[in-house]
């Protein structure tokens, strides 16, 4: 039998308390109330007291695993409430070598999906990674039109492609909101932040912005677990996505299937070689 | 700003070339004085795998008009494996740029060995003439470093 939402917000509280109580926690990562009630935002519960404010409904938006990367070598261990995109964040991270899998104690949670679109997409409603499991594991879809958007985006003409993107990033301000929130974008320093070598223009126009925006979905690449962070936090609504999706069906179309995140030991895409890849360049 | 027909107009190739085998299979086709077309740039590279995607944005945004990475065969790599990350990551590259609207004669990758010279003039040779044909390029270019930029 399912367990309510409520059921399970009692769980993640009484979870969250056990993990705080063993004494080798630090914190729990998770998501409480703020003004509006249909907004949750992010939460880090220190103290048992405040475990009670940890909550858990459909507006639980917030992707958690990126708060991980606040504190990477910590001096003690924290708790991370995890959804199945947020799992395969972490798994991510992991492989990245950005987390300590000894630094992390996991509460999984399974997910029906929240207030937001991209959710109806989910391949991975039960999280892949965790110590302790609330709620039954749910059986789970395949989405059939994954890359649906972006098959029907290349049958346009290389002019009409190219002036798509160029007036979407006409509209970019270079906030970077895409990448603070995108759990794929783990480095410690950003190439973009790094003034002195130059490789991003700081003027917002369009060429600095196309360059931003092609640079990172190369670099978030075989990273992107699809959780659609970018797309939501983007304050001029770009489709940041359809360019991440395409390098992910690349990717499937040349190297086989791949989804980012799941839990085995297969080197990451960019980071590796076989040596039957196919070859272009005889 | 109007486009300028130039018919004397000649591309701007850069050609990232790897110090084992391109660079010096460039090296021979001097040697053996080959004719190829002067419109390419050679940038020694110690790998091909050392060419970040990023310094081909770059090139394009400098007004380049046809990129070309050139490297060693797999399997012939100096350090053992560097081409076959290349071949994985430009392969990539190359899509995605197709995707944002760049014809993938623009960036070309091409494994030539320190022994084809013969391959290499008409690799260089061949690149020009597609680039050629295609036009200048104002896809990505900042506006002052091409005829007639895109904006």
């Amino acid at each position: 039998m399912a367990l309510s939402e409520k059921d399970i917000e009692l769980k993640i509280r009484e979870e969250a308390k056990k993990a705080l109580a063993t004494g080798e926690v630090s914190c729990v990562i998770g998501w409480t109330t703020t003004r509006f009630p249909d907004k949750m935002k992010p939460f880090f519960a220190e103290t048992e007291a405040e475990c009670d404010e940890l909550v858990w409904n459909k507006y639980c938006i917030n992707g958690t695993a990126k708060y991980a990367l606040d504190d990477r070598y910590p001096s003690k261990k924290f708790a991370i409430i995890a959804r199945g995109c947020d799992s395969r964040a972490i798994n991510r991270m992991l492989k990245d070598k950005q987390l300590l899998r000894e630094n992390l104690y996991i509460i999984g949670v399974v997910c029906d999906g929240k207030e937001n679109p991209i959710c109806e997409e989910c391949q991975h409603k039960n999280p892949l990674t965790y110590d302790v499991l609330i709620g039954e594991p749910v059986p789970e879809q395949i989405d059939e039109k994954r890359f649906a958007e972006v098959e029907a985006f290349e049958k346009l003409s290389p002019d009409e492609k190219y002036e798509y993107w160029a007036k979407q990033y006409d509209k970019c301000i270079h906030c970077y909101a895409c990448r603070n929130a995108c759990p794929a974008c783990n480095c410690v320093e950003c190439y973009a932040d790094q003034y002195r070598t130059g490789w991003q223009g700081k003027a917002s126009d369009r060429i600095q912005n196309q360059v931003y925006g092609l640079t990172r979905a190369f670099h978030v690449g075989d990273r992107c677990i699809e959780c659609g962070e970018c797309e939501r936090v983007c304050p001029m609504g770009l489709p940041i996505m359809r360019q991440t999706r395409k390098m992910l069906k690349d990717i499937n179309d040349l190297f086989g299937d791949y989804e980012c995140g799941m839990p085995d030991d297969a080197m990451p895409v960019l980071g590796g070689y076989t040596l039957a890849d196919p070859d272009e360049f005889m | 700003m109007s486009v300028k027909t130039n018919e004397n107009w000649e591309p701007k190739i850069l050609a990232f070339c790897c110090n084992w085998c391109t660079y010096t299979g460039a090296d021979l086709a001097g040697l053996n004085r080959m004719k190829y077309p002067e419109n390419v740039r050679v940038i020694r590279v110690p790998c091909s795998s050392r060419v970040n995607p990023q310094f081909i944005l770059r090139a394009f945004q400098k007004g380049c008009d046809g990129v070309l990475v050139c490297g060693c065969h797999p399997g012939d790599c100096h350090y053992a494996t560097g081409n076959y990350f290349t071949r994985r990551r430009f392969m990539l590259m190359q899509r995605l740029l197709e995707y944002n609207g760049i014809d993938p004669k623009r960036f070309q990758a091409k494994w030539i060995s320190g022994s084809e010279a013969a391959k290499f003039r008409d690799t260089v040779t061949k690149v020009s003439a597609e680039i050629k044909a295609l036009g200048p390029n104002t896809k990505f270019a900042e506006p002052h470093f091409t005829e007639g930029g895109d904006k």
